[in-house]
Order: structure tokens, then sequence, then C-alpha cells
């Protein structure tokens, strides 16, 4: 009998998905890279010597006005990056998706309560309030991601709450009620399957506009502190240097720009590999 | 009699992938004449009276075939010149009436805008529109103009759609479906209005449908469509009387005849239409069909006219009258 | 009896504009083991809506549906609730009634372990007879319901139903959506089910066409009341009621092809289930209507003992 393909194979069909993966891949062995502490520089070091030096064998990357390696603080700056981004959305998805689906499928004041709340939230300009709960609760990467983790919640609620109120009224659902299929089985064979797609592409775009956001807050003076490195940062303190010392701006930008691209391609790919409808014409 | 309305070889494909959606289709309708074309879901009889208007979806297109139309082939004109054809001489009535009118403008100017728009002399528009909606039956037409179409029941609002099409005398209706999506007794005061004004106006129609019940009184010849192609053509008689291909026949048997008392198994046909772009050169209808020979499989029948009477079909089944 | 349908009521209000739509309006029904009833009626008379009542998706606002003598739904909770329901429904379109990213065999199989209908090791056989008993392979178990045609969905809906050994199947309007020629295979098939397992089917359509094929006893429904229930010959033969007359009248006839009929038995539309006609509510349209009709709702009452009518004009 023909093995029936699974999703992962639909995936790797998709020229753009492929690549959205590799860039993905790359940015996070540099980050691994970094954490083992495997950079070729120590990203904090200062070598006034070697200040402003453009890009050359030593560093790949070229130096900061302090000498520091830019290419290991580029890679240190997307370890940071990719964290917030990974807890921020990771948390953002457990509350979000946890009262967007519950939220929608239960209705009733539950379902006000959410609405209204992350209505609220979403009235706010994004980077306004996470500027805001920053300021109140700290500068650690962990009160960035959990500034970021609020910010998102509503969007993740969305994403949910959506397609569980259209899969809801599906016949289908009510051919499981009719069945006498309990709530938790309805909801975790017949309704969560149906919504999984939209929430793992918005995890994969959420990852990128989370780099994003912790670029600007970084840019804007909070989140990470110097001398610690973040890809915002690095592009904020490079500003006044680009107009002699291009390096100091191109890389990291370029770095920002890799993993945002690579991650909405890999989003992409997700939502086309995971609808089954949508693959079967491939 | 002079062809209103011919379509020739018209063949339409997807526009990406080129994949075959009708071929070939031949049609021919002269005027005051109506004539149904019936077939089921992917037959592409909606796109061959879409592709008259020039109202093809994105991504379909017409590749090959003429559409003649009053001595002009509708495909190489000027937009200019498209525009007037629609809505002046050829005008269309969809599926769904809800969709068909704009939901945010009376009735009354959507209609006044017809006129407006091709520069129609009438004396007095405002009346010729309430003489139009008093035509199709909508009774209180004064508050009908002042209506929005949410404020109309399904038949009324067909009952608008078949005003506003009517209004500027079009020589050619084009129905696509129009009475699927109402009630049956709505469907017949549609079917008895839809008879009576052509009859009046000498107008042709072309009627498209999945139900060979609406238009065997309604037409006066039919065609049938299968995967993409015509494999039948006819008088109304002829096709509901003695149906030469096997596929007319197999439709007409699996239907329930209302009048009669009998009930025995309804005749059905295995299987499901093929997609169009996957028949190649052999009779669409070869896998389903009971009639099936070699030569059914490795060539394709073209329409084979007999006098008023086509069939594409290497065996027809031979005519009872 | 099995299955007593007694003065039921359904009532939807509407918050915004504060009205309510009178889905059903005190309607009496029996459907007897083996037997098929066919509801036939047009938009707003009602026959989904008895057909989510009976299931137990929603619960009548007055009058009570009773199995077997036991109450089956009554006030706002309903005690099928993670039960099997004995009454099984197959849903009009194909497309949205079954489950995108479950396979068909495992849309199956579950009915039968959710519920430990059969031992574990005589699932699997049972999904295979089931698939084979609706005209399906045992090889497509493993598709997606995209990757079946409209009419093989409409069997796996059927054979889903059949697995949870209903007392009763509803089929609300099982071939409307389907393509003509695809229509003649599944209603064969559900005559042949019918036969082999000595089935009980309510069947639901607004083709009297269909009901007439597969019904032993037609009721004939107008927003939210029977107005004629009988044999189907008798309905079909001997319609009392001017609807029912109207509704045979207007099925398009292809075994007569010629001139059309241009007279219309039935003017009018049927009004808003939100404002019902006082007294008879099909009096608005009725041929025979008198002053009378306006003032009191007509009983079903029998004229013989398999056929009743609702209408004081009929019966007097």
């Amino acid at each position: 009998m023909k093995r029936e393909k699974n999703w992962v194979n639909y995936y790797l069909q998709s020229t753009s998905g492929i690549v959205g993966a590799v860039l993905v891949l790359i940015m996070i062995t540099l980050s691994l890279i970094s954490a083992f502490g495997l950079a070729p520089h120590d990203p904090l070091e200062q070598n006034p010597m070697d200040a402003l030096q453009g890009p050359n064998g030593t560093y790949w990357f070229g130096t900061d006005q302090f000498g520091r390696d830019i290419f290991s603080r580029s890679i240190d700056g997307m370890r940071r990056s990719l964290s917030v981004a990974l807890l921020s959305v990771g948390l953002a998805t457990l509350f979000g998706v946890t009262l967007g689906v519950v939220g929608g499928y239960l209705g009733r004041w539950i379902d006000n309560i959410v609405v209204r709340t992350s209505d609220v939230i979403f009235a706010f300009p994004a980077i306004l309030l996470a500027l805001a709960i920053v300021n109140s609760l700290g500068n650690s990467w962990i009160d960035t991601s959990v500034a970021i983790a609020i910010v998102y919640t509503p969007i993740f609620i969305r994403v949910a709450r959506g397609p569980v109120l259209s899969v809801k009224e599906m016949d289908y659902i009510k051919s499981a009620r009719v069945l006498g299929y309990s709530s938790p089985r309805i909801l975790g064979r017949h309704i969560m399957p149906n919504v999984f797609a939209p929430i793992v592409v918005q995890v994969a775009l959420s990852l990128s506009w989370a780099i994003l956001t912790e670029s600007g807050l970084s840019f804007l003076g909070l989140g990470t502190q110097p001398p610690d490195a973040s890809l915002g940062l690095m592009v904020s303190e490079a500003q006044a240097l680009a107009a002699f010392a291009w390096w100091s701006l191109a890389f990291p930008s370029i770095f920002i720009t890799i993993v945002v691209i690579g991650l909405n391609l890999v989003g992409d790919g997700l939502r086309d590999a995971l609808d089954p409808a949508r693959r079967s014409t491939s | 009699m002079r062809d209103l309305l011919s379509l020739q070889g018209l063949s339409i494909q997807t526009s990406s992938d080129k994949r075959s959606l009708t071929a070939d289709v031949n049609i021919s309708l002269v005027e005051g004449e109506a004539l149904g074309i019936v077939g089921e879901s992917g037959s592409g009889k909606t796109l061959t009276a879409l592709s008259i208007l020039g109202l093809l979806p994105r991504g379909v297109e017409v590749v090959s075939g003429e559409i003649n139309f009053n001595g002009e082939n509708l495909l190489s004109l000027e937009p200019e010149r498209l525009r007037e054809i629609r809505g002046k001489e050829i005008s269309m009535v969809y599926q769904d009436p809800m969709t068909a009118l704009n939901p945010v403008m009376t009735v009354g100017n959507q209609l006044l805008e017809v006129l407006d728009y091709h520069n129609h002399e009438v004396k007095n528009p405002e009346s010729h529109v309430r003489e139009s909606l008093i035509e199709v039956g909508i009774p209180d037409p004064e508050r009908a103009l002042k209506s929005y179409p949410h404020e109309f029941s399904g038949g009324m609002r067909q009952r608008a759609v078949i005003a506003m099409s009517l209004l500027l005398s079009p020589k050619l209706l084009i129905a696509d479906e129009p009475t699927t999506a109402l009630d049956v007794t709505i469907q017949r005061q549609i079917l008895s209005l839809v008879s009576k004004q052509r009859s009046r106006r000498q107008m042709s129609m072309l009627w498209i449908t999945h139900d060979l019940g609406v238009v065997a009184n309604l037409v006066d010849r039919v065609a049938v469509m299968y995967a993409g192609r015509i494999v039948e053509v006819g008088t109304t008689k002829q096709i509901f009387n003695s149906p030469q291909h096997p596929y007319t026949q197999g439709l007409l048997a699996s239907l329930p005849v209302a009048s009669s008392r009998s009930r025995s198994r309804l005749a059905s046909i295995p299987g499901v239409p093929p997609k169009p772009w996957l028949v190649g050169q052999s009779c669409s209808f070869a896998d389903r069909c009971q009639f099936v020979q070699i030569r059914c499989r490795e060539s394709l029948p073209l329409l084979d006219a007999q006098g008023s009477k086509s069939v594409a079909c290497f065996y027809p089944i031979a005519s009872s009258t | 009896m099995t299955l007593v349908i007694d003065n039921v009521f359904k009532k939807y209000p509407i918050r915004q504009s504060k009205t309510v739509v009178n889905a059903l309006n005190g309607i009496s029904l029996n459907i007897s083991k083996g037997q098929t009833l066919g509801i036939v009626g047009e938009s707003g008379c009602g026959k989904s809506t008895l057909a989510r009542l009976i299931v137990g998706l929603e619960s009548p606002t007055q009058g009570a549906i009773t199995w077997r003598d036991n109450v089956l739904l009554r006030g706002s909770k309903n005690q099928w609730r993670n039960h099997l329901s004995p009454a099984q429904l197959v849903f009009q379109d194909p497309y949205s009634s079954l489950n995108p990213r479950q396979r068909i065999g495992e849309c199956i199989r579950e009915v039968i372990s959710a519920h430990n209908l059969r031992k574990k090791e005589e699932i699997d056989s049972r999904v295979t007879e089931l698939l084979k008993v609706v005209g399906i392979s045992e090889d497509m178990k493993n598709r997606y319901p995209h990757q079946l045609s409209g009419g093989q969905r409409q069997r796996v809906s059927i054979a889903r139903a059949l697995a949870a050994e209903p007392e009763l199947i509803i089929l609300d309007e099982p071939v409307s959506a389907l393509d003509v020629s695809v229509r003649a295979d599944v209603m064969n098939l559900l005559v042949d089910l019918r036969k082999e397992f000595g089935l009980t089917y309510l069947f639901i359509s607004h083709d009297l066409s269909m009901v007439r094929h597969i019904s032993d006893v037609i009721a004939v429904m107008y927003l939210g009341r029977v107005v004629e229930l009988g044999t189907w010959d008798e309905v079909l033969d001997n319609p009392q009621h001017p609807y029912t007359k109207a509704l045979i009248a207007a099925i398009p006839d292809h075994s007569q092809v010629g001139q059309m009929d241009l007279t219309v038995s039935l003017e009018g539309e049927v009004p808003s289930p939100t404002n019902i006609p006082l007294g008879c509510a099909f009096h608005v349209r009725c041929p025979i209507a008198v002053p009378n009709c306006s003032k009191m709702i007509p009983q079903l009452l029998p004229i013989k003992s398999s056929q009743s009518v609702a209408c004081s004009e009929v019966v007097k």
C-alpha cells in the first residue's frame, strides 16, 4: 500500500518554504553558537585599537567604535532576539489560544469578557503599549518578553476564536453533538484540528513581528541595555556611524531582515502544507 | 431565419495551467428562439454563458472559437461596444437574486441607473421603471421603488432583477439558474412570468440549468453539456421523447416523474463526471456508459447533425419515433 | 409507537429587532418503527427545525417529543448530551457534514469506539462493513473528505449515522445538494438500506418528487404546522389542502413536453415566520379562503382513517 504523505512531505515540496526554513535554521544555528560561547570574539570585549575596522579576515563583519566584533555581537543579538520572540510568542499563544477557544466554544458571558478585554488591548498602538509595560516591569529580557506577550495575546485570541466560531456552526460539529461526543472530544478532535493551521501560521508570523518589536524597543532605549547586544540596539547605536562605517548598520539590519523573511516564508509554507484541501492540487 | 447568436468552436481554459474547461462548443440561436443548456456542475454550462458577455472570472479565458451576435464577433469587440451590447441587447439574470442587486441602493435607483447609463431615451424614466415593475408582477410598485433589496423576499428580488434585465428590451436574455435558489411555488411563478414576457417581446433566451424538468415546458430547443462539451442538441420534444445520447437518456431516467405513481428503482448512472481537462481523445462519457465500445475509448465522437438534431455519440440510441 | 411529537412549538427570539421567529407552531406527528415519514414544505415551514429538535440539538419551547413513552426533551437541558441519540441526522451539505481533517474510516470508527458499541478487535471489521454497506470500498477509508465526490461523502454520512445504530435516521434534504445523475444513486441506496436493515426514516425535502419516491406517509408543512397528512398515494392522488394541490402543480413535469401551462396555481409568497397571519396561516394566499379563515386556526382533522387535513373549508 502506498504510504500517505504527511504534511512534512507537502511542506518540503514548496521551494519558498524550504528557503524560509533554511534561513531560519541558519539564524538558529548562529544563535546557538553564540549561546555556547563559540563566537569568534567576546561580543562585549572592547578593543579600542581595532575600532571601526571594515569587514576583514579577523572581524568578518568589521568592528564598532569600541572595537567590538560586529559578527559576534550580531549573532549574540540574534540569540537575544530569538529568545525574546520565542518566549513572548509562546506565552501569547498559550494564553491567547486558550482564551480564544474557550470563549468561542462556550460563548455567552465568558466570550464577552474575553472579547472586550482583547478589544481594549487592541485599541492601543502595539509599540506604545509595549513601551508602557516595559517601563513598569523592567528591562530584563523576560520583562520584555512578557510585555510583548501581553501585546500579542489579543491577536491569538482573535486568530483562535474566529475559526472556532465558524467551525462550531459546521454540520460536522452538530453531527458530533448528535453522536453524543463529549465536549473535550469535540474540542480536541473536531474543532482544534480545524483551527490549528491558522494558529501555527500566526505563530510563525508573530515570531517575526516579535523580533521587530523587540528591536524597536531596544532601538528606543528600552529592552536590552548596553553593553549587551541586541539587533535593535545595534541598529540604534550604528545610526550615527552609518555614514562612515556602513557595516555597523548593514549587518545587524540584514540579520533582522533575513530572520523576518525566513519566518514569513515558513508561515506561508505551513499554511499551504497544513490544509488538506489546498495540498491536494499539487 | 438568421442566427441571432452563434458560438463556434468555443474553448475555455484556465490561464495558468491550461486546463480545458469547455471544448469546441457550438450553439446557435435564431431570433425569438429559446434554448436550454442543461448540464451538471462542472459541465461548463455557466462558463459558456458568461463567456458570451465577456464576464469570465479571472484566471479563465477563451482560447479559441467565435461568438457571433447579430453579425458582430463579441470576442474581438472594443470594450466600449461590448458594454453597449451588455444590458442593451443582451442581458443576464443570475442564480442568486441576493447578490445581483446592490444592497445600498434602492431598487428604483438601480433601475433608473440602467436607463441612465445606456442613455436610453424615454420620455418619463420614472413611469417607465414603474411599468416594468408592474409587468413582472411586483405589487405596489411605488413602494418597491423606494425599497432596498433586503426588504424584498427572494421571489420579489428575482422579479426585480428580471425587471431590470428587461428594461432596455434586450434581444437576448441569458438566465443562469434563476430559479434554483427559489421555492417551488415561487419557481413556478417566475417560470410563468418569463414565459409570458418572452412571447410578448419575441425575445430570444438562453436558459442555463441543471434541472431538466424546468426546461421541458419552457424552451424550444435543448443542448445537453457533459464534461465541457455539448453531447446532444435537439428540439425539446426530441430530447425528452427520444434522447439519443446515453447520457441524456440516463439523466432523464434518473429523474422521478412527478406525475407517475411508480416507485420502482430509479435508473442511475454509475460513477461521477470526469474533469473536462482529463478526458483527452475519447468519449467523455465512455467510463459511465452502458453501451461503451472500444471505439469510444479510442477517438472522440463529434456532434453529428441530422436535421434539427445532433448527437456526439458513435452508437446513438435508435430514435423511437 | 416509536416517536411521538406532541404539540411542539419552537420560537427563536431575535434580540436586535425584538421579534420572534415562530419556526414551529403546534406540530404533532407520529413515526412508527419501520416506517418512512416524508416531510415536504418550502423555506420557513420549519422542517429543519423539527429535525434539530428530534435529535436533541435544541429543545422545544413548548410541547414534548417522546421516545417510547420517555420524555426525550423538555426544558432547557437536553438529556442526550454526552449520550448517543437514538435519532441520527444526515445533513444536506456533504461539504460541511464531514470533518475535513478526519479520514473517513476514522470518522466511522470514532462513533463505535467513543461509545464502545463493539469489542476492540471487532471495530475494524465493523468499519469496513459499514463502508461496504453504503457502497464505499475499503481502500478508500484512509481518504480525506475532500478526496471524495459529493455523492460519496453523502454515503459516508449515511454510514456514520448507521454506525450509531439509531432507532431513527433523519434525512434532511439528503440529495438536494447533489448532481442530478448522482441523486438517483443515493436515493436507491436509501431504499436498499431500509429494506435490508428495517430502518425508520424521517425524510425531509422541499422536493415532492423525491419525498413521494421514498415515503410511506407524507406530511405537508406550511409555516410551522402540518396542513395535510396521509399515505403517499393519497396525498398525491387525492390532495385535499389547497396548499398541497399547489405544491403538486408546481413541480416541473418533464414527462409532458410542450407549451407551458401559464396559469399559476398559487400567488404571492410564504409570509415571514416572524409575522404569521392570524387564523389559518395560508389564508392570505389561499384560492378558496373565506372570511372566517383569518379568525381560527384550523386543526388537523381526519377525512379518512389515514388522511387528515387542516382546512376548515375542506373538512366541513
